[in-house]
């Protein structure tokens, strides 16, 4: 280590493959998220209501989410579906896994959001003559969005990095395109620094743009 | 200041010894020192690597490591990796050599240390009956996929981009374990592999349904052990050791054992005029 030369050159070249790489990682965490959000909100939904079958289902999805590891999930839906003949892409795989996983998390937050927001709102807007969903639509939901928006973004920062297990499954993500430049220059430190320093940059716009779309839709307000 | 003269010629020599016995000591002496060889192995490649039944180490390549081991005098410590581990575990001194199977690309040498090659593979197909598979261009029309990283990977990439085939019929696999499991599953019709472990996939009988097929065109793999680039003199006995291998007949009592056949005099000749 004391003696190790870097070669930054090598990287350099490789930057296109890189910035593809990156966009991949980018593109199935972005998505997994924002269907991971609908999802979470039934859950979590699921979790307070009175009806069995609903709530058994929300919490058995939350459980095993919550509980088994990230890359168990991703190969299990690459090789364990696998084994049944069901064959998803190593995107696909990757992008089921991470939805599951987001839900599960998201609809422990999200619930914590509902149950902070007091009953006597649902009953005033109630009285108000809103049916069930012009409630959640116009009363509750913009109010526990507000409220989960930060414990969110931790959720999405976890969904960006979860998405490196693509290499699990060949998947050609950040992580993946670094290990296939690696292995073919040798140069791993130099490569496995420079896409440590992208998935950095990548978290922080995210979350910077993350941030402008809730000032917006927010107006301002977050609590 | 007589007295400050005569410490500070004693401080500096001191300072001196130390530093010239820093510079002599190299890894040779390091692992006769440590009185353990820290040589790694891929072990989801057999037949050079692979655990056992009873899970221990075994194969080619886990014998060259003890036969090192035992001319060195010193005990031999196999260390399991995976193909993208080899070269950060030299880096950060886990291993003090690789006995894993690598190509001796001129830009892996830029990177580390080659001795002279020890092994020759040949890339060859595995496919499932009844895909047609007369010959390496078949390949365009079915699912193939390849352990990521390896180079048989980047040879179909070279070969598949000079015939302007695209990547969308490809998929990479994180092991070589894992590319066999996709082909089992039917993920893909075709994998690329050294011709050395589909034989030893195919006498397992676990492969039954599934034929060798064509080689990859025009390409010898050949393999040295890796160590770190500046160990010159260490590189230098890993050579003279690999000599002896095959001057004292060990290659060919290797080859017997984990191939059932004695090793090509084509091979031998390969692996003598170092190429």
């Amino acid at each position: 280590m004391n003696n190790y030369e870097f070669h930054w050159n090598v990287v350099f070249d490789a930057f296109p493959q890189l910035l593809s790489g990156a966009f991949t990682t980018v593109h199935v965490s972005v998505l997994s998220m924002l269907v991971g959000i609908v999802i979470a909100v039934l859950l979590a939904l699921g979790k307070l209501s009175n009806n069995k079958v609903f709530y058994h289902f929300a919490n058995i999805w939350i459980e095993i989410a919550r509980n088994t590891p990230a890359l168990f999930l991703i190969y299990m839906a690459y090789f364990g579906l696998g084994a049944y003949g069901i064959h998803l892409s190593p995107y696909l795989a990757v992008f089921s896994a991470l939805v599951f996983i987001n839900a599960g998390y998201l609809a422990e937050t999200f619930r914590g959001g509902f149950q902070s927001i007091p009953t006597t709102q649902y009953s005033a807007a109630k009285s108000l003559g809103m049916n069930n969903i012009k409630v959640y639509r116009y009363v509750i939901l913009p109010q526990m969005f507000r409220r989960i928006y930060h414990p969110m973004t931790n959720q999405f920062v976890w969904s960006i990095l979860m998405s490196s297990l693509g290499i699990l499954v060949g998947m050609n993500e950040l992580s993946g395109e670094t290990q296939r430049l690696q292995s073919t220059s040798f140069r791993t430190l130099e490569f496995f620094m420079v896409a440590a320093a992208m998935y950095f940059v990548i978290t922080k716009l995210v979350l910077f743009t993350s941030s402008l779309i809730a000032k917006k839709v927010f107006k301002g307000e977050l609590s | 200041m007589k007295l400050i003269k005569k410490i500070s010629l004693v401080v500096a020599s001191i300072a001196a010894i130390g530093a010239f016995s820093n510079a002599s000591a190299d890894k040779l002496d390091d692992v006769i020192k440590r009185g353990t060889l820290n040589c790694g192995v891929v072990l989801d490649f057999p037949p050079m690597g692979y655990t056992d039944k009873d899970n221990k180490p075994a194969g080619f390549d886990v014998d060259y490591c003890n036969d090192l081991a035992a001319v060195l005098g010193v005990k031999s410590e196999v260390i399991n990796l995976t193909w993208g581990d080899r070269i950060p575990s030299l880096i950060s001194a886990k291993t003090d050599v690789v006995v894993g199977s690598t190509s001796d690309t001129l830009a892996r040498a830029k990177s580390v240390g080659f001795t002279y090659p020890y092994f020759v593979f040949k890339f060859q197909v595995l496919s499932k009956k009844g895909v047609r598979m007369a010959s390496f261009d078949d390949l365009k029309d079915v699912k193939v996929g390849a352990a990521l990283g390896t180079t048989y990977e980047t040879e179909y990439f070279k070969y598949a981009d000079s015939k302007g085939w695209g990547r969308d019929n490809y998929t990479s696999f994180k092991s070589e374990n894992d590319a066999f499991l996709g082909l089992y599953q039917g993920k893909i019709d075709a994998l690329i592999s050294t011709n050395t472990n589909i034989a030893t996939k195919l006498t397992s009988g676990q492969f039954d349904g599934f034929v060798a097929g064509p080689y990859v065109p025009n390409y010898d793999d050949v393999v040295g052990l890796i160590a770190k680039r500046d160990e010159l003199a260490w590189i230098k006995y890993l050579n003279l050791f690999l000599v002896h291998q095959i001057r004292d007949g060990r290659l060919n009592e290797l080859h017997m054992k984990h191939f059932g056949t004695a090793v090509s005099p084509d091979m031998v000749q390969s692996l003598r005029d170092n190429k």
